[in-house]
């Protein structure tokens, strides 16, 4: 496969993956900030999915609306979904041949939808939470399709190291920003709703309730979010899957190794040979270097797969 | 069946100075378009404005559209598609293909000739210094041998029909003529269309056109291995046919490449993968000649591959059209192409030229300018419908202007009769009406001879009374179907 599709379909399902995470944490945001009995934040969300300037954050920070806006549709915003979609789009286009007919048309009319001015009007006007689940639904859409008609080759492995990297960077900035906080304001330690939100942003929380009874609590959290096998936001479950598809590379298409399974494999061994009360006591520590590490496989895989001459 | 007793049909304005597709001279409509009349007399025209709204639906779902850049937003844009289908009978079509596969075969002597022994030149048939003088004739081409002798590997030639249904070839595409997704996607909106219309009306099948394409390819390979590495180098995204291209990548299962994915090394060309480099047998290219190598041609090109040109002398690589194919379908050396044919195959041609006249030539520029109401002057190198003038569309102004400009440089300039082109009938507003069409047959010219897959695509003006078909101008496009 040329480095260049490689490289394509890798980011392609990074934008998708981020989009996901995106549209169903601001969901979940949304619906807290209608609870909420104070003035809604929005800014830890904000800080993890853009590189947005202070003083516009500071604008912007309680109007949902705004930050909905900002988030969903602006074009000035990098990482808004309209953009991410549309790089997704992009990417896929070059990549035609690669890809089923039906997952370029999936991903060519998901790109239709989010450009139709209709949406931008009702986000802005109507329930936003109805606009954000056919945004949601149309990666339902393009995830189903993935799954039933890609090829279980080269390319589809490539896409899941990317879907699944993307995934573990988001939860552990989830985890990064929660548990940051926490140190300036220890208080938050025991506040059940602010661990409720984290778990909820991850889809977490009804798995935790089932798992754990006796209420909130960091280190159950840290347990779940990295460490729990069967919970496909954990840390684990998306190192696991990085790297299950780069030992598939690896067998079926005997691309040289290059060191990557060595960084791969170092990385799931750190994670699963921890227990959540070793995690609990280094947290912040523990986060960043398991951040690292999974920027530096990003990395790599750039050097030494997709990268040009 | 007589016009005046159908629905829609009413009021269709038949100009007897024009070849109607569908109508003859006394008002009946000719045996082909029986079939579908009598199909679309059973529709409304509400079902056909829904027909044509899922036709447009189609279109953009699959992303068949060229994005077009407005103040910094991009605008997806289709190519317009008239839902009712153009139709050639079983017998026009034998002309047809009888007619392309002679000039096709006498253009590839000619590139043949014109590359190595220059009998032809030499002989007087063609002046030298029309070829000379021909941008696109590339002299790094000389002796260089082709696998099997082929230039024109892929071709498409533009004909229209005069006002007596006779047919004329307009243009010789042989560099990367396009349009041939249209063909094929236009075929596959049409099944949607009009369900169960295309096997009742027994139009024969255009699929298999990238099987054919794909055997030609990989029989070009230089290495005699089983599985030929066959690429089709495109200048990338930002291209308006690139759909075309993905589309022919995906139906020939070969990797689609930029040249950025490409490098030689050692004479040899190698695509850039993720399991290192991989040798590259067979390029088929829509980059034109001048972007190939900017070691050769345009230095400051990053559409191509330095060293490609040296790879290609070395017989290490198959290049798909040939690289120089510019100086047989050059606009002055067209009509020399009657001339060809007698000279190379001692035949009558079969298709006739529009008759030209060279603006180089001192006596026959002199007569094009006393009677440039009835002419189109286009540039020889020219193409897209730019830079041509209609004399009897224009103001004496713009005449005026234009005849400046050929007289800096003449031999860039050919003058033709205004022919009238065919009319074929099309659902516009509500009702058929008539509109000037052409016709590109795309002929594959491969180890076993020439293969012209029956169909082609039909250009349509949809602008009233406008002759210019190309998409640039207004123009769109119909389904083509050739009857059994």
């Amino acid at each position: 496969m040329l480095s260049r599709v490689a490289a394509n379909l890798y980011w392609l399902s990074r934008y998708i993956e981020r989009s996901d995470g995106v549209l169903r944490m601001l969901k979940i945001n949304y619906a807290s900030s209608q609870d909420a009995l104070n003035e809604f934040s929005w800014r830890p969300v904000i800080k993890i999915y853009s590189d947005i300037e202070e003083e516009q954050l500071q604008k912007m920070e309680f109007n949902s609306r705004a930050v909905l806006e900002y988030m969903v549709m602006d074009k000035k915003n990098p990482f808004s979904i309209l953009n991410m979609i549309t790089m997704a789009r992009e990417n896929a286009r070059s990549v035609q041949d690669h890809i089923t007919k039906d997952l370029w048309q999936c991903l060519n009319e998901y790109y239709l939808v989010i450009k139709d001015p209709s949406l931008a009007k009702s986000l802005q006007k109507d329930d936003p939470v109805s606009v954000l689940d056919i945004l949601i639904k149309q990666i339902m859409l393009y995830y189903g399709t993935a799954e039933v008609t890609m090829e279980r080759g080269e390319g589809r492995s490539f896409m899941n190291i990317g879907k699944y990297l993307e995934r573990s960077i988001q939860s552990v900035d989830v985890l990064h920003v929660k548990f940051g906080s926490v140190d300036n304001n220890p208080d938050l330690l025991t506040d059940t709703t602010y661990w409720k939100h984290l778990l909820l942003s991850l889809g977490g929380y009804d798995l935790y309730l089932k798992t754990y009874r006796q209420g909130i609590e960091a280190e159950n959290i840290l347990e779940q979010v990295v460490l729990n096998n069967d919970f496909p936001r954990s840390v684990i479950y998306s190192v696991n899957n990085i790297f299950r598809y780069f030992s598939k590379l690896k067998n079926d298409n005997q691309i040289e190794d290059r060191d990557l399974s060595f960084s791969i494999g170092k990385l799931q061994s750190r994670i699963k040979y921890s227990s959540a009360k070793s995690i609990d006591q280094e947290r912040l520590t523990f986060i960043n270097s398991v951040k690292h590490e999974l920027y530096h496989i990003g990395n790599a895989l750039n050097d030494q797969y997709f990268a040009y001459s | 069946m007589i016009a005046e007793t159908v629905g829609f049909l009413e009021k269709y304005p038949s100009d007897l100075g024009t070849w109607d597709e569908m109508f003859g001279f006394d008002q009946n409509i000719r045996p082909s378009y029986q079939n579908v009349i009598k199909y679309l007399l059973n529709e409304t025209s509400d079902d056909l404005n829904k027909k044509e709204e899922l036709a447009k639906r189609l279109f953009i779902s699959q992303g068949i559209t060229f994005t077009v850049y407005d103040s910094g937003e991009g605008i997806e844009k289709i190519f317009p598609f008239d839902i009712i289908p153009r139709i050639i009978t079983s017998d026009e079509w034998k002309f047809i293909e009888a007619g392309i596969k002679q000039r096709l075969k006498a253009l590839n002597l000619f590139l043949k000739d014109v590359y190595s022994n220059m009998f032809i030149l030499k002989d007087g048939v063609i002046p030298i210094d029309i070829i000379y003088s021909c941008p696109h004739f590339i002299r790094e081409m000389h002796s260089l041998k082709v696998p099997g002798d082929i230039y024109t590997h892929i071709a498409g030639i533009d004909l229209i029909r005069d006002f007596d249904g006779t047919f004329y070839v307009l243009e010789d595409n042989l560099r990367t003529p396009s349009g041939v997704s249209y063909m094929l996607e236009n075929r596959e909106i049409t099944k949607r269309l009009f369900p169960d219309l295309l096997p009742q009306c027994k139009v024969r099948s255009v699929t298999e056109y990238p099987n054919i394409l794909y055997k030609n390819l990989k029989a070009l390979s230089p290495r005699q291995i089983s599985n030929p590495t066959v690429v089709l180098l495109s200048p990338g995204m930002f291209n308006s046919a690139y759909f075309e291209h993905t589309t022919l990548a995906r139906l020939m299962g070969v990797e689609l490449v930029e040249g950025r994915d490409l490098i030689v090394d050692n004479h040899k060309v190698y695509m850039k993968t993720t399991k290192g480099l991989q040798q590259v047998d067979v390029i088929y290219r829509r980059v034109d000649d001048e972007f190939l190598d900017p070691l050769v041609f345009n230095p400051t090109s990053v559409l191509g591959v330095a060293g490609l040109m040296a790879a290609y002398r070395k017989g290490n690589v198959a290049i798909v059209n040939a690289v120089g194919n510019g100086v047989a379908d050059d606009k002055a050396v067209y009509s020399y192409v009657p001339k060809m044919i007698k000279y190379y195959l001692n035949e009558e041609p079969l298709l006739k030229n529009v008759p030209t006249y060279q603006l180089g030539n001192h006596d026959e520029r002199k007569y094009v300018f006393e009677n440039i109401n009835t002419m189109v002057i286009k540039r020889t190198n020219g193409s897209g419908g730019y830079g041509m003038l209609m004399g009897f569309a224009s103001t004496e102004k713009e005449i005026e202007e234009y005849k400046l400009e050929i007289l800096k440089d003449p031999r860039q300039f050919i003058a033709q009769p205004t022919i009238s082109l065919s009319a074929a009938p099309c659902y516009l507003n509500g009702k058929l009406s008539p509109r000037r069409i052409d016709l590109r047959p795309f002929a594959l010219y491969g180890s076993d001879g020439i293969e012209i897959v029956p169909g082609g695509l039909t250009r349509v003006a949809l602008k009233e009374g406008s002759l210019v078909v190309n998409s640039s101008q207004g123009g769109g496009s119909k389904d083509t179907w050739v009857l059994a």
